[in-house]
């Protein structure tokens, strides 16, 4: 208990404190501050900022719905924001299609909205898309747009 | 078609060689006596142990065919190894055979087996065929779809399909978890292995020729990528260099070239690049989507899918991407093609309001039919008789299972897989 306050009044020591004691440094990893958020945490930000992370296109469509705009509007502005983190976008075609044509399907959707977000100022870089077709249950139609 | 007509009146298929089964149509009955041996001793008594195990593998193997219907195997009709040559004809036209396939199991002084196979037609009294080949003395179920192979091929005049392997992606768990393996068997079940670790999601494996290597899509990447995986050395590498998404891969019959789909941008075309490496030649260059590249048996043409007209429809193009046109006219969406092995058929899925079905057509468009009931059939591949064709459906659980159907007209049946299954592949003959 008491090794527990010293380490903790260590912790609240200064840079250049620490600095003269590199043995209890070693002991004590956690960071004085914490420089990062962790991924779950900028998800929810950016899930809450931008009214969703999921967008729906129609059966048999691939063009952005005015809905699908206002959300790619606010990740676009979200994504800006935030140049450090890269998103990909993820695809998915029709339940009901062929296996193949699906893939194709949700890949295109996947580019739609990756072609709208760098067409409102988010940098190509920052974005990559891809497809999983009709294999993934429930999320038919959508493109789902991850951060990582 | 010509060639079966022939084969089937050198049989004098009458109503009495006919076995009616109810929903399917006639079948030619065939006699199938034990496998006999010229070897003495006790290890002639091993040979015709062998001997009745292929025997009874024979009967396995024709009697999942629409068109051959064997006639139980009986261990008391014994043959004496001259009367493989010289079978009882009347004997076995009164028990209602029109043909008899037959032959013996000879040990060889290396510890191999040698194993004959003979098909008679019993009304002309005469061989339709013979055949002998020498096989590892554990090889027996092997010698026995060649066996089954010749007789079938002699009675109707199609490759037969017993000596065969299909590859297929097996599936278990639920949801996002569910685990997608790459799985290879016999036709007939036996060697069933997996050839993928399951850790990344697969689809479509397509067999080359002699099911020496297969092709499928990887998301091990993060995006969907076709895979080329060598079965003997297990040496498994991405077709392409790079991070391109592409999927829909096919082999050319001799096994020289891919065919398959890649996404650049909003627009899915087909391409083809040598199996052995290097770059990638396109095919198509409409927008939208192209996929489902098929060969045709002589490498010359390529049918794949196109939605370039507003909706999914099949057209054909010369294997170097010229000549282009579309030959699907039936209405509805038609998808995933695959040409069979004789050259004369098309087999697709055509997706509707009353779901996915599987039908057929003529290369040129004309002779559509629908074969089965769907709702929730697809990705149809033909069997090296070109007389079958192996299919995806998904039952009314949800569940997906691999069923086989013949051309005839005959109801599908299940092809028996250790758990539930999609995007089957039949390989042609191994030899």
């Amino acid at each position: 208990m008491r090794k527990a306050i010293l380490l903790a009044a260590l912790l609240t020591l200064d840079a250049a404190a620490q600095a003269q004691l590199p043995g209890l440094r070693r002991r004590a990893p956690v960071p004085a501050q914490p420089v990062l958020q962790g991924i779950d945490a900028l998800r929810a930000e950016f899930a809450a900022q931008s009214g969703g992370t999921t967008v729906y296109f129609g059966a048999e469509n691939v063009g952005l719905s005015v809905p699908a705009r206002t959300i790619l509007t606010a990740q676009a502005a979200w994504l800006r924001r935030h140049p450090e983190v890269v998103a990909r976008i993820e695809g998915y075609g029709d339940a009901g299609d062929t296996r193949d044509h699906a893939l194709a399907v949700g890949a295109r959707r996947a580019e739609e909205a990756r072609s709208y977000l760098v067409l409102l100022g988010v940098p190509a870089a920052q974005l990559s898309a891809t497809s999983w077709g009709k294999e993934r249950p429930g999320l038919g139609r959508a493109v789902t747009v991850l951060v990582r | 078609m010509k060639r079966t007509a022939f084969s089937v009146l050198l049989l004098g298929l009458g109503t009495a060689a006919q076995a009616q089964q109810p929903g399917q149509p006639a079948a030619t009955v065939i006699a199938v006596p034990p496998l006999t041996s010229p070897t003495g001793g006790s290890r002639g008594n091993e040979m015709l142990a062998v001997g009745w195990q292929v025997t009874q593998q024979i009967e396995t193997d024709l009697r999942q065919t629409a068109e051959v219907m064997p006639l139980k195997p009986n261990r008391d009709d014994y043959y004496s190894y001259p009367e493989v040559t010289a079978p009882n004809f009347s004997k076995w036209r009164g028990a209602g055979a029109k043909a008899l396939v037959t032959g013996f199991v000879q040990s060889r002084s290396d510890g191999r087996l040698t194993v004959g196979c003979y098909v008679y037609d019993l009304d002309k009294g005469r061989e339709l065929a013979r055949k002998g080949f020498v096989i590892g003395p554990n090889d027996w179920r092997r010698a026995a779809h060649k066996c089954s192979g010749l007789a079938y091929t002699a009675i109707t005049g199609a490759p037969g399909m017993f000596d065969t392997m299909v590859a297929y992606v097996a599936e278990s768990g639920v949801g996002d978890g569910r685990s997608r393996r790459v799985a290879i068997m016999d036709s007939d079940g036996y060697n069933h292995r997996y050839l993928t670790p399951g850790d990344a999601m697969v689809l479509t494996p397509r067999l080359g020729p002699k099911a020496a290597r297969v092709a499928y899509v990887s998301f091990a990447g993060g995006k969907p990528s076709v895979h080329l995986l060598d079965l003997e050395s297990k040496q498994d590498r991405p077709l392409l260099p790079g991070d391109a998404m592409t999927f829909a891969p096919r082999f050319s019959p001799d096994g020289a070239r891919i065919a398959f789909s890649m996404m650049i941008g909003a627009n899915s075309d087909i391409y083809v690049a040598n199996s052995g490496g290097g770059p990638p030649q396109r095919l198509t260059t409409a927008p939208g989507v192209d996929t489902d590249p098929s060969f045709s048996p002589d490498g010359s043409k390529i049918i794949f899918e196109s939605d370039r007209g507003g909706s999914q429809q099949l057209y054909v193009m010369n294997a170097d991407g010229t000549g282009q046109r579309r030959i699907s006219f039936g209405g509805g969406w038609y998808a995933s093609p695959n040409w069979s092995p004789d050259g004369e058929w098309i087999v697709f899925t055509r997706r509707g309001q009353d779901g996915r079905r599987i039908g057929i057509l003529k290369p040129d468009g004309t002779g559509e039919r629908i074969l089965t009931n769907g709702p929730g059939d697809e990705g149809p591949s033909w069997a090296a008789s070109g007389r079958e064709i192996l299919f995806q459906r998904i039952g009314p659980t949800g569940r997906s299972a691999l069923a086989r159907i013949a051309l005839d007209g005959s109801a599908p049946r299940p092809m028996t897989i250790p758990q539930d299954g999609s995007d089957p592949d039949w390989s042609g003959v191994m030899d």
